[in-house]
């Protein structure tokens, strides 16, 4: 490049221009494709494990079988939830749904999570165990959940009961939902193999009614 | 015991055939489903029966105060007999002939005692729709020889001014409730109280049965599962972090990286000045 000559100098401005420009576009599609969310994984092993018919071996110890086995005996509630992959150990709340709105009372604590006290409990022997926590909030900010899109099949986690009891769950599926379209019914199922159902919210976010567009659903299945 | 009105009872047969008349306006049948789930409730005091079905003795020995099947029976129409424990159907206590049973419904058949006391065999269609997350169902019929009853929840009237054998029913949060019978308008309990625990998604229908005048009036409960729902969804974030889609600033950073480049690249083509 020849300095001082007009015509030299423009044409280099105009190349700097061009490679400016590129490395621009070069570094937002990076930062595009990084945060892009995660697909959806083991929708398939969702739906085996919902029209699976519960076995008598994946029923754990606990849970003997009287002669009155067709009348359910109480649900036992889990106390913690421990997700190693997410460094969470969170409390658990027995929650039902909120009477105003009829959907889930999610614990307002942030730190804590909520156990559906209508569904499975952690000794089920079928059915979908729903824990639902935050991922964020506007006043106490990142939620026990922030993570759970991370979570990749395969991962481990434990649901622990009061009693020092617990059961060991391996994650099969990771989804994600609009939330006027997610299958609830299907999540909150009280039938098909015992499972446990994770949901969070994601996707985008409307700054104006300060919700996001989708939920996060992760399943779990009993490992032994 | 009070064995008199069962021999009085094959007079009343006929005026029973009537509920059955009318059950098929009460049963909403989907087209696909033509088996009915039939619940026999043993609501007369004081005598053990058998129950026949088309003449085959389906529920042998069945105790007062009991809830038996359901019973899957297909759409038509059944003779249902009532016998003493052991005795030939020529010498049914009760009987109903050509009793039609609707297709995809869920029915209760119960013995009972009417108002004025005789055995009456009566149909109750079942509501089993879903009921709301949250929320349990509470059937109460009045099958008892009594006059008109309040049935109160916790001290209040629920339910009021119910006769035999008329329903009423309500979609509660679920939980146990004290409920007790009254005499209908006044606070002279006929029943209870009793602790009703209303599972979530369950429908609980409570029978007032037996005889005021014999002082055997009780209360039988039949529940009816599966009913439940899901919420209407998982409200979970209201703060926007986990949002990684971009935002308005990286779009800015592309749309200048656009124009850098444009720009640049009009000022190397040559010719065009």
């Amino acid at each position: 490049m020849t300095v001082g000559s007009p015509g030299a100098t423009r044409k280099g401005r105009a190349r700097l221009l061009v490679v400016a420009g590129l490395v621009l576009l070069i570094v937002v599609g990076v930062v595009a494709y990084l945060s892009r969310p995660e697909p959806s994984v083991g929708s398939s092993a969702v739906a085996a494990l919902e029209s699976a018919t519960p076995t008598a071996s994946s029923a754990p110890p606990a849970a003997a079988a009287g002669p009155e086995a067709t009348a359910p005996a109480e649900e036992v509630a889990p106390a913690r939830l421990e997700i190693p992959a997410l460094k969470l150990d969170a409390t658990v709340a027995a929650v039902g749904v909120d009477a105003e709105t009829g959907e889930f009372d999610v614990p307002p604590s942030v730190d804590r999570v909520g156990w559906y006290r209508f569904g499975p409990g952690m000794t089920a022997t079928a059915g979908s165990i729903v824990v639902a926590g935050h991922v964020d909030s506007a006043d106490q900010g990142k939620g026990a959940f922030f993570r759970l899109s991370s979570l990749e099949p395969g991962d481990r986690m434990t649901l622990a009961g009061p009693d020092g009891t617990d059961r060991a769950f391996q994650v099969v599926a990771r989804e994600r939902y609009s939330k006027t379209r997610i299958p609830l019914d299907k999540y909150f199922a009280r039938d098909g193999a015992p499972r446990l159902t994770l949901i969070t919210c994601g996707g985008p976010f409307d700054s104006k009614t300060r919700h996001y567009r989708d939920n996060i659903v992760v399943t779990a299945e009993p490992v032994s | 015991m009070r064995l008199v009105p069962l021999r009085r009872v094959t007079a009343v047969g006929a005026a029973t055939l009537i509920a059955f008349g009318g059950l098929g306006a009460l049963t909403a049948t989907p087209a696909f489903a033509a088996t009915s789930q039939v619940s026999v409730v043993h609501g007369i005091p004081g005598q053990n029966v058998d129950v026949y079905v088309n003449g085959k003795k389906t529920l042998p020995d069945f105790a007062p105060g009991k809830v038996a099947g359901p019973l899957s029976l297909e759409e038509g129409s059944y003779d249902i007999a009532l016998t003493k424990p052991g005795d030939d159907i020529s010498k049914a206590l009760l009987k109903v002939d050509d009793a039609e049973i609707p297709g995809g419904a869920d029915i209760s058949l119960v013995a009972h005692l009417s108002e004025d006391g005789k055995p009456a065999l009566t149909p109750f269609a079942n509501d089993v729709k879903k009921v709301a997350a949250g929320q349990a169902r509470i059937i109460v019929r009045h099958t008892a020889a009594a006059p008109a009853v309040d049935v109160r929840a916790g001290g209040k009237p629920v339910f009021e001014n119910l006769t035999n054998p008329k329903e009423a029913k309500a979609d509660l949060p679920a939980g146990s409730v004290e409920a007790d019978v009254v005499l209908a308008g006044t606070d002279t309990v006929a029943i209870g109280p009793a602790d009703l625990n209303l599972k979530e998604g369950t429908a609980t229908i409570v029978y007032a049965v037996g005889s005021a005048e014999d002082k055997t009036l009780d209360l039988v409960t039949q529940t009816i599962t599966g009913l439940h729902s899901a919420p209407g969804g998982v409200p979970s974030g209201s703060g926007g972090q986990a949002d990684r889609g971009l935002g308005l600033a990286w779009y800015a950073l592309a749309a200048a990286g656009l124009l850098m480049l444009a720009l640049g690249a009009r000022r190397l083509v040559p010719g065009r000045r």
